[in-house]
């Protein structure tokens, strides 16, 4: 099945909530917090339309979409060292974005690997 | 004399035309834009119906299935509203521009969680997070505002 919009390429089998247990399952180990985080930045083309979009204001789209795949990235990132750790879930992700000098922006997910029965 | 004519024309009109154009230009196409970006928007929100989002923690019933969704959206103002809020910051108050952009902006990312917990068959997204941060251009000339909208959607 083609992932959906927004969501990352997931090899491994993880249930993921933002909530503190997976909704209908109770929690038997937590095994730590484990983070995933991307540093991207932008393609100097995508820069300059972005700068013409400026024009009328309103959505980038190249940006989201940027932001998009950079956020399935460190999702992924977050999966695999939780994996690592034999968790079967992780709850209460929160993503966090920063802003680093020179047009980067470092994205960040983090959560509770746990086990759940 | 039309010789001091062209000569008033490149010193005074070409400059001003140069300054003021784009922002003219920015002004008028950029109300356009955006006013028919939003009533886009308004119309997806009203095709939608019912509002499947909840900032509650518990789900209220039981869950077969549930998964992590995310949606975002950045947004920028035109260069006509960016020129009023950087007259604003002077004065102080309210920036309107940014104001609506905000708004606009949160609206939309809310909306895409809906549509995105819909086409993946979930009922309801538990304890949605709005949040907000700032994105700048290499040169730190353009600034734009990103807003991140997530959740876990359920399935009753």
């Amino acid at each position: 099945m083609a992932p959906a919009e927004g969501q990352p390429v997931q090899t491994i089998e993880m249930m993921m909530s933002n909530t503190e247990t997976i909704p209908g399952h109770s929690i038997v180990q937590m095994l730590g917090v484990v983070t995933g985080s991307t540093v991207r930045a932008k393609h100097i083309g995508k820069d300059i339309l972005a700068g013409f979009k400026n024009i009328v204001g309103g959505e980038l789209k190249g940006y989201t979409e940027l932001l998009q795949e950079a956020r399935a990235q460190a999702l992924q990132r977050l999966v695999m060292e939780a994996s690592s750790r034999g968790a079967n879930a992780i709850v209460n992700i929160r993503f966090a974005t920063s802003a680093i000098a020179g047009g980067a922006a470092e994205l960040m997910a983090y959560g509770t690997a746990v086990v759940v029965g | 004399m039309p010789q001091n004519e062209v000569n008033l024309f490149t010193s005074f009109g070409l400059p001003l035309l140069f300054i003021f154009g784009p922002l003219l230009f920015s002004w008028i196409f950029g109300n356009i834009y955006q006013k028919k970006k939003q009533e886009e928007l308004g119309a997806r929100v009203q095709a939608f119906g019912t509002d499947n989002l909840s900032t509650l923690k518990t789900p209220p019933g039981q869950v077969s299935a549930s998964g992590l969704l995310s949606a975002n959206i950045i947004m920028s103002v035109s260069w006509w509203q960016k020129l009023l809020g950087g007259i604003k910051t002077v004065f102080g108050g309210q920036v309107e521009t940014w104001d609506g952009i905000l708004a606009w902006a949160r609206r939309e990312a809310m909306q895409r969680l809906r549509e995105q917990a819909r086409a993946r068959g979930y009922d309801n997204v538990i304890n949605v997070r709005l949040e907000t941060s700032e994105i700048q251009s290499s040169k730190g000339r353009n600034t734009a505002i990103e807003i991140l909208a997530y959740g876990t959607g359920i399935k009753i």
